[in-house]
């Protein structure tokens, strides 16, 4: 408030070039109440001591009063000052003209020693017209119009220079200002920090509420102990840590989002007190405990202190952090290999089946890693994980057990479910599973391997994987319905998943009632993700119910039991091949087929033998073959020789019986020498 | 059973014709290969059931092809199997495409060759795509005509080739025949110009094919039937010709007529009993109530299922081994 007897003059007098102006101002004292936060003291130069708040754009104002004479010059367009003597000898060295409504810098007459200017709260654009103010120390233009720095090369010992609130777009021409202490810049339009790195004694620097999109460019700032960049744009710091003297940094209310934006502050060993609240950093999970963890030396955060509490979670939280991130590194990178070797196994698959055009094997992506050692796959590495994951977080328990990674094949154990990839991955099922595995496991997924590979393993699945009651098949070559016959053998199955991809029999209407029918002593549940309803059994049976009847009534005997014989004798062999059986397990088998087979005796006899194993058995029987076909004509050549004996006989027999007989009645014409003749050949015979 | 013209033949052409030594040295090989199994209970009885099955034409089931194709015996035992065990899936109305029908024929037979049945299928198709859906009569009356005188078709393809290539097969199949017969060749332009070929040459060129493979071959009366119906006739329309004829059908005596197809009450009874078990099975497994709902894949052309389903309470002529359960 401007008490009455203040007369002031527009500011616009300096748009009337003609007119001598006379400006007689007056200055009063002011109310108590504004504030006053720079004090002005008589010992001046040294404002190092001085304790200066962050916001130095608050005002003052003097208390004194100054009498001021602006007289017209001989420049049309600025005034002249001048005070009066009595004012000069009160107050040399300071000269306030705040709320002058001062467009332009008046021209100072014969104030040379003048170490304080105050020009805040006017309209003034060009700082012009005191260069011959060669003692100045402390120079305020804070709210003005200014959109450039100059007319300052001259005032090489200025010290405190506030050019807050006005419209400033560069920092420039400050090069003689080697002494400056303070340099107030906030509330401009400076984008960029430049020209500062001669200002080795700068001690504060303000650039609160500038348009500065990043922070660097600090070099040379030796003395900067605080650096204001509240309410800019700023997105990243560099060159913090060449700033030996800095202690308070302040950046509030930008655009910085990550840590590594300002990583630099962690090689800075001065900072102490560093303000980020209003970043989009501040809101993150992580953030208080990444800016502790990497900034050891800071004793406040965001205008709080940091307590050691706060330190010690921090670093725990940090540690946890990196582990985790560990682990999914880790994990990233078996999902990785993994995915690689399900590739080359695929290339390979496709190969075998003439999908594609024989590409030289080198040309082959390999999974350049050294196939794991399998004794540390079994138990170990399956316990190891679980031990790790107690430690962290609930969200990785379900991780992914890759047991066995390499070129050819991939097995993986992924809680439920066993996956096979290859036909390598076959052998696997002969390691020694840890029972809690085996048992988990209630889903086998056989991919890019051939089926009737497969079949042979099944007897070893049942053992081994005692609950697997669901199985999948891709990329098998299923092209047979009598294929499926082979899962007969299976303990129980409860669902059964054919992908159509490399499965060709899904092509096939009547696949799926197939199955039911075959296996319908599995009472299954769902096939292909489709359940399985009392209609579809019926249609099942329907269907081939007579072939069932057919298979088991109307064969011989014989045959019935060599089929069932052979079933159960490749059963009955594996069992004892593998080793450290108990009798009791293997009567337990024997009758548990036995079972199997008075359940559905009529369908027991549809077997599948694998094409390789049909191939050798009817080689087998070749052998026998020529040996039948040998003795078979031995046989007839006998039976036909005695045929023709017995024809020729037939013919001669009439002929050979009449002479027989004639020969006898000859004999027996003349009784008495006949019965002399059989006399004597008795006693000849005694 | 004693007649003249049999004891005429000298012995081994006897046995030949009547194949009597492929079913010993077959069941000689059996007897070799069971012999734990079967020295249980006599080699004795192991002869009569073997032989009975070889009347009873179940001596095919799951037996290798080599087997099969042996005998014209064989062949229709195992062409009445087939009919016998999948009657069921002609009777659903499904048409299958030949791969399927092949799926099926491999059940009875792992290693049924796949050019018979594409051969089969051809017939039924008249060579156009081979991915098109079949009926069952059709595939099964054109696949017996193909696999029962596999060899008759062979030789019969040959003859239409060279009859198409308009050369004379009368001089080029009957070597050194005392008939002596030149026929004009047709002008070439001619055959070219027209499908098939005419159906009294081909007539003609079929008899002398008849009378040379006597046991192997359709009647050749029937033959002539067929094609004195006809002026000409191409290869495929000939095969179609035969496969739909009742009397070459009713001559191999493995299959019953068209209309009857569908038909076998005794099988149909033995069904029945199977589904009602399979249903009570069922039920006795699955505690909860299943909703009747579509399994959810295609089907392609179904009829609807002429017989009824009798309840399971209804009294059946088969005493029933399991009590109905509420």
């Amino acid at each position: 408030m401007i008490p009455g007897k203040y007369r002031s003059v527009s500011g616009r007098a300096a748009n009337n070039v003609n007119c001598g102006l006379h400006l007689v101002i007056q200055t009063s004292s002011l109310p108590e109440k504004s504030k006053v936060e720079f004090k002005l003291n008589k010992e001046t130069p040294s404002f190092s001591g001085r304790l200066l708040q962050h916001d130095l754009e608050r005002n003052y104002s003097s208390r004194q009063g100054d009498h001021i004479h602006l007289a017209s010059s001989s420049m049309p367009s600025f005034p002249i000052l001048q005070r009066s003597s009595e004012e000069k000898i009160l107050y040399s060295d300071r000269l306030t003209l705040e709320r002058q409504k001062l467009t332009v810098c008046p021209i100072i007459d014969g104030e040379e020693h003048l170490r304080l200017l105050n020009f805040q709260h006017n309209f003034i654009t060009r700082i012009q017209n005191i260069s011959n103010l060669q003692r100045l120390i402390f120079l305020d233009l804070y709210d003005n119009q200014i959109e450039e720095i100059s007319g300052l090369s001259t005032l090489r010992s200025l010290r405190v220079l506030l050019l807050g609130k006005n419209r400033i777009k560069r920092i420039s021409n400050l090069e003689n200002l080697k002494s400056l202490d303070v340099l107030d810049l906030h509330g401009n339009q400076i984008t960029k920090i430049e020209n500062v790195s001669h200002l080795c004694d700068l001690r504060v620097l303000n650039l609160a509420r500038n348009l500065l999109s990043h922070v660097d460019n600090l070099s040379g700032l030796d003395s900067l102990t605080e650096l204001n960049l509240r309410h800019n744009q700023i997105t990243f710091v560099r060159d913090v840590d060449n700033l030996p003297c800095l202690q308070r940094l302040f950046l509030s209310f930008n655009n910085i989002s990550t840590f590594e934006s300002v990583c630099c502050l962690a090689d800075s060993s001065s900072l102490s007190d560093i303000t980020f609240d209003g970043n989009p950093i501040a809101q993150e999970s992580w953030y208080k405990h990444t800016i502790l963890q990497n900034m050891m030396q800071l004793r406040q955060l965001d205008m709080k202190r940091v307590t050691e509490e706060e330190r010690r979670i921090a670093s725990v939280v940090a540690k946890k952090e990196e582990e985790k991130k560990r682990e999914s590194h880790k994990q990233s990178l078996l999902k990785e290999k993994k995915r690689l070797t399900i590739n080359n196994v695929a290339r390979k698959w496709d190969l075998q089946q003439n999908r594609i055009p024989n590409i030289a094997p080198n040309q082959d992506r390999k999974v350049s890693d050294s196939p794991q050692d399998p004794s540390q796959l079994h138990g170990s590495t399956v316990s190891a994980f679980p031990e790790e994951t107690g430690s962290l977080d609930s969200g990785l328990n379900n991780t992914l057990q890759g047991l066995s990674v390499t070129d050819t094949h991939l097995v993986e154990v992924d809680g439920d479910t066993l996956s096979l990839y290859g036909s390598g991955a076959l052998e696997s099922l002969d390691r020694n599973w840890s029972v809690q595995t085996a048992g988990m496991v209630t889903t086998v997924s056989f991919t890019f391997i051939e089926f009737d590979e497969i079949v042979q393993v099944l007897p070893k699945l049942k053992i081994k994987f005692p609950n697997s009651l669901h199985l999948k098949f891709k990329e098998t070559n299923l092209v047979m319905l009598q294929q499926f016959n082979a899962l007969a053998q299976l303990r129980r199955v409860d669902q059964l998943t054919i992908d159509p991809q490399g499965n060709p029999v899904v092509n096939f209407t009547l696949w799926k009632y197939y199955v039911l029918f075959r296996l319908s002593h599995f009472s299954m549940q769902k096939i292909n993700g489709t359940e399985v309803t009392q209609n579809d059994m019926i249609m099942a049976e329907r269907l081939f119910g007579i072939l069932a009847h057919v298979a088991s009534s109307e064969l011989p005997q014989y045959r019935l039991i060599s089929i069932l014989g052979d079933v159960r004798k490749k059963q009955f062999r594996y069992l004892l091949e593998t080793k450290g059986k108990k009798p009791g397990l293997v009567n337990e088998e024997n009758s548990d087929s036995k079972r199997l087979v008075g359940e559905n005796t009529n369908r027991a006899t549809l077997n599948y033998t694998t094409r390789d194993f049909y191939n050798e058995r009817l080689e087998e029987i070749k052998e026998k073959k020529k040996f039948c076909k040998m003795y078979m004509e031995d046989l007839v050549k006998e039976a036909t020789e005695i045929n023709m004996k017995n024809e020729a006989l037939q013919k001669l027999w009439p002929q050979m019986f009449i002479e027989l007989v004639r020969d006898a009645v000859i004999e027996i014409r003349n009784k008495n020498s006949y019965m002399k003749l059989c006399l004597q050949q008795i006693t000849d015979q005694k | 059973m004693l007649s003249p013209e049999r004891l005429a033949l000298p012995d081994y052409e006897y046995l030949a014709q009547r194949h009597v030594l492929t079913y010993m040295e077959d069941a000689v090989c059996q007897l070799l290969e069971n012999k734990e199994d079967i020295s249980q209970y006599g080699v004795a009885r192991f002869f009569t059931e073997y032989f009975n099955s070889v009347c009873q034409g179940t001596h095919i089931l799951f037996r290798e092809f080599s087997f099969i194709q042996a005998t014209p015996h064989n062949r229709a035992s195992f062409l009445r199997a087939f009919w016998k065990c999948f009657r069921t899936v002609g009777k659903n109305g499904d048409l299958l495409t030949m791969r399927e029908y092949h799926c099926l024929l491999q059940l009875l037979c792992p290693d049924f060759p796949l050019e018979l049945t594409q051969k089969a299928a051809r017939i039924v198709l008249m060579d156009d795509a081979m991915d098109c859906l079949m009926s069952f009569s059709d595939f099964l009356f054109a696949f017996q005509i193909q696999f029962y005188y596999s060899e008759f078709l062979e030789s019969v393809a040959a003859i239409y080739q060279d009859l198409l290539a308009g050369k004379n097969p009368n001089t080029v199949i009957v070597p050194t025949s005392s008939s002596g017969q030149h026929r004009q060749r047709p002008p070439l332009g001619e055959a070219s110009l027209l499908e098939g070929v005419e159906a009294s040459l081909f007539s003609q060129c079929l008899e002398n094919l008849c009378d040379r493979h006597k046991y192997s071959c359709p009647p050749p009366a029937l033959v002539k039937e067929v094609l004195s119906n006809v002026q000409r006739l191409t290869f495929y329309g000939f095969l179609v010709a035969l496969s739909k004829h009742h009397g070459i059908n009713q001559a191999l005596g493995a299959l019953p007529d068209k209309g009857d197809l569908m038909h076998d009450p005794a099988m149909d009874e033995e069904l029945e009993r199977l589904v009602v078990r399979s249903r009570l099975h069922w039920t006795s497994r699955q505690h909860r109530a299943e909703e009747p709902g579509a399994f959810g894949f295609q089907r392609r052309d179904k009829l609807e299922a002429p017989e009824s389903m009798p309840s399971a309470s209804a009294p059946s002529p088969y005493p029933c081994r399991w009590e109905p359960r509420e």
